[in-house]
């Protein structure tokens, strides 16, 4: 029984912790825009998937016709170059940085280049 | 003059038709896809959908597709074809398009992460899928804690000893069931026992779990069903994986998976899995360990080869794995007739091996060689109590298989050779029994798709087995979409197999029971028939999806485990009579709120089997079972949680101290409660859950286990969990 209320007491602590992270601080925030080489709406939840657990970006959106990537990050834990860093480690182009090799031959074939838009 | 302005009207009347004809053809789009490397060859059933919608249509039989300019978002198109690669084109201002895709670099499965439908709306075959995703809800040491949130494939204990698990499909015991590793038959003959076991959920990308009758390749040994296992990939793999998992029984696994690639063709992937419980428990006090101890250590190798048109991938395996279960003050290292407390023990020392090499037609993506080689070593040595069994089986398989198509790809057929060799040596205290099975065989099978709605896939194979003759396969299998969101699917066949009594039976040894074989056992024989109702939906933007289906399996020869008769035996005979299994189950998934997904599922058996002249519902199989599952995801899955809770009915009981005068004892019903919650982070992520959280336990699992040397031990009448509630935490690690 003792086991069983310490499970229910970190769940609860879970969801306390999970609001209190939805708060978040406003300011030294800053905006930037990405040429990527995503070509599909998987793309998509990929990429916004690796920004959501990049260290200091708040949020991210892909408009998968243009390929730009828009990442609001917070400039006292991350910077430009490190979500530049985040998009190829993902496996995509991100500006003039290629891709990392391996997480491109990672991606699905139909979130590769070859596959063209679609 | 009259004349020149005659044929001046008529001029302007054709030209008139002509363009009100340009007019309603301006408002279509008209082409045709074709092979880049082979124009002549249409591509029947190529997809073509306007860029950035969902309007779209697939190519007809000789290639040629129609599209309404008024759908377009933009003047693009996108052709997808399965072997080729995509294509954008864009049509601006055109209304006739040729439209050429080139052959992709060799037939890559599609794997998404996460996002496969959970009943795949494309196989022929009513498939579900267990995705990574859903393995890392559950406590995930091994294969057989892999089925938890999964309804159509139950997992229970096969006695209160030995902490063996066996599953079950359509109410038949797993031993009917195919169970394959990246499509290669593993685990079977002597290894079922414990051979859930011998797979850890780190190796495993996902399972594929096909119910019925499936494809003629995989040979005849299917009758209930296939569970594919699909390893990971060394290509596709995370460059490192840990694993490491505690749980309050102080049991503890650990994993580790190293992938790295080899210049351009090769890479590798090494998983290393551990596991070891060490620490006696004994909570209902009967003197015996709830849990048997145990550790294993467990290698995998697996290495692949990418080159133009050759794909090759080889895996070798080894395993070794030592358990002990019994009284609380049973000692290991003294002679079993030399101390009064009963033990079981056994070790099993395993080595497996496999190639599968493809080869794919330069500009014929649809045409394609391969071969599929393995060969097993499996030898284990164990006690029971007093009795002592014994065994080893060597074993070799290999499989060529031709691919190609009958005029176009509406058409196709796979045909070819296989080759089996089985070598069986066991001993169960003083009496022994071998066997060497030598079985070469033909398969062909052809698939119809008319790219549309109807899939048939037609199948038989010849088997030449030495021991028992010829031995004919044919399989069925039809699906029929009514709609893209209605699926109906029939499947029918036979099945074949040669059972092994004591390895699949080996509950029976942790009892008083003697075991008796009365006749020379003959093969198994079943066929197979029943269908599925697939329909997906949405439901206020929000998808859903409803699955019934039943199944009928009618054994024409069986090996029946007879513990009604006689007591204190066990009878081991030929059936007599009939012995059928149907099963029904109804499944309803949704997702209720954004990020809760809940499924429901409602399974009947009727499985009977004749006894002696008497037909009688077959012992621990419940009527009625209900199912629940619920997850919880935030976005990009930081937290997820997962509860799990299973209703058993009543299920119909052979103890030892039964007498066939009496009438059938049964289990009680109960229900268990799983949940699981994870937390992920960048590169890692941490589990904490509890397994039976409700705390059920079967009272006296184990009848006699007072006097376990005496008539009245079994063991084997184990209905409900034995260890209670299990705490459970964890963490994984990786560097991509």
């Amino acid at each position: 029984m003792k086991q069983l209320r310490i499970l229910f007491f970190s769940m609860a602590l879970a969801l306390v912790s999970m609001a209190a992270n939805a708060q978040g601080q406003k300011g030294n925030t800053e905006t930037v825009q990405i040429k990527t080489s995503a070509v599909c709406s998987m793309c998509k939840n990929t990429l916004e998937k690796a920004m959501a657990y990049e260290k200091g970006v708040k949020s991210s959106n892909l408009d998968v016709k243009s390929k730009v990537l828009t990442v609001v990050f917070d400039t006292r834990k991350t910077n430009t170059d490190n979500v530049l860093k985040a998009v190829t480690k993902a496996g995509y182009d991100a500006n003039e940085l290629p891709a990392d090799a391996r997480a491109y031959n990672r991606l699905d074939d139909c979130c590769k280049k070859e596959a063209g838009d679609h | 003059m009259s004349n020149i302005s005659g044929n001046t009207r008529g001029f302007l009347l054709l030209l008139l038709a002509i363009l009100s004809i340009q007019q309603t053809t301006a408002q279509q789009l008209q082409g045709k896809v074709v092979d880049k490397t082979n124009p002549a060859q249409p591509l029947i059933g190529a997809n073509v959908v306007w860029l950035g919608t969902d309007k779209g249509t697939a190519t007809d039989g000789s290639g040629n597709f129609t599209l309404q300019l008024a759908d377009a978002a933009t003047p693009q198109v996108v052709v997808t074809y399965i072997g080729y690669t995509a294509d954008t084109v864009d049509v601006a201002g055109k209304n006739q398009v040729i439209l050429s895709l080139s052959p992709a670099s060799g037939l890559k499965e599609v794997v998404i992460e996460g996002q496969i439908e959970r009943h795949s709306a494309i196989t022929p075959t009513q498939t579900e899928i267990i995705t990574r995703r859903d393995l890392e809800k559950s406590a995930c040491c091994n294969l057989a804690e892999s089925f938890e949130t999964n309804a159509s494939v139950e997992v229970s204990m096969t006695d209160a000893v030995s902490g063996a698990k066996q599953i079950q499909m359509l109410g038949l015991d797993g031993s009917y069931t195919l169970l394959t590793t990246d499509n290669v038959p593993a685990l079977h003959g002597l290894a079922t026992p414990y051979r859930l076991n011998y797979l850890s959920g780190t190796f495993i990308e996902s399972i594929d779990i096909i119910k019925g009758m499936g494809s003629v390749l995989n040979g005849y040994e299917s009758i209930s069903g296939q569970v594919n296992v699909t390893l990971r990939d060394p290509a596709k793999a995370e460059r490192l994986y840990f694993n490491l998992y505690g749980n309050s029984l102080a049991r503890y696994d650990a994993n580790l998976n190293l992938a790295t690639g080899l210049g351009k063709k090769w890479s590798t992937l090494l998983m290393l899995h551990t596991n070891q419980l060490h620490n006696r428990t004994d909570r209902n006090d009967d003197g015996f360990m709830d849990l048997s101890l145990g550790s294993q250590y467990n290698v995998l190798n697996k290495w692949k080869y990418e080159h133009g048109a050759w794909v090759s991938e080889f895996g070798l395996n080894a395993l070794r794995e030592t358990k002990v279960g019994g009284q609380m003050a049973y000692k290991e290292d003294i002679p079993q007739a030399e101390q009064p407390y009963y033990g079981t023990e056994s070790e099993v020392d395993r080595l497996s091996g496999f190639n599968k090499t493809s080869y794919t037609f330069p500009g014929k993506p649809y045409q394609s060689l391969g071969l599929i080689t393995s060969a097993t070593h499996h030898k284990f040595d164990s006690q029971y109590g007093l009795r002592t069994y014994n065994g080893e089986q060597n074993s070799a398989n290999a499989r060529l298989i031709f691919q190609s198509i009958i005029g176009d790809t509406r058409h196709t057929y796979k045909t070819g050779l296989s080759y089996t060799f089985e070598d069986y040596q066991e001993s169960l205290t003083d009496s022994a029994y071998s066997r060497t099975e030598q079985v070469p065989g033909a398969f062909a099978e052809y698939i119809y798709n008319n790219a549309e709605n109807l899939t048939v896939v037609a199948g038989a194979r010849l088997d030449f087995h030495n021991l028992y003759g010829n031995v004919f396969t044919p399989r069925l299998n039809v699906k029929y979409d009514f709609t893209p969101n209605t699926i109906v699917r029939l499947a029918a066949g036979k099945g074949f197999r040669v059972a092994n009594a004591i390895a699949e039976n080996t509950s029976a040894l942790v009892s008083s029971r003697r075991l008796t074989v009365q006749e020379e056992l003959q093969p198994e024989e079943a066929w197979n028939v029943g269908g599925s109702f697939t329909h997906y939906f949405e439901l206020a933007g929000r998808p859903g999806a409803f699955v019934t289906d039943f199944y009928h399996t009618d054994f024409l020869n069986q090996v029946v485990a007879d513990m009604y008769s006689q007591p204190g035996q066990v009878l081991f005979y030929n059936l007599e009579g009939r012995s059928y299994s149907n099963s029904f189950q109804a499944e309803l998934q949704y997702e209720v709120l954004k990020g809760l997904d809940a499924k429901a599922a409602y399974k009947y058996y009727d499985v009977k089997t004749s006894y002696q002249g008497e037909l009688l519902q077959r012992p621990m199989i419940p009527e009625h079972r209900f199912f629940v599952n619920l997850g919880f995801a935030t976005p990009f899955d930081k937290w997820r949680a997962d509860l799990t809770t299973q209703y058993f009915g009543l299920m119909p009981l052979a103890p030892v101290t039964g007498n066939a005068e009496e009438p059938v004892q049964t289990s009680k019903r109960f229900a268990t409660v799983n949940t699981q919650i994870t937390r992920a982070f960048k590169g890692w992520d941490i589990y904490l859950g509890a397994e039976n959280l409700l705390n059920y336990r079967q009272a006296d699992p184990i009848m006699g286990a007072n006097d376990p040397f005496g008539s009245n031990f079994d063991a084997s009448m184990v209905w409900g969990p034995v260890t209670g509630r299990i705490i459970y935490a964890g963490l994984r690690f990786r560097i991509n």
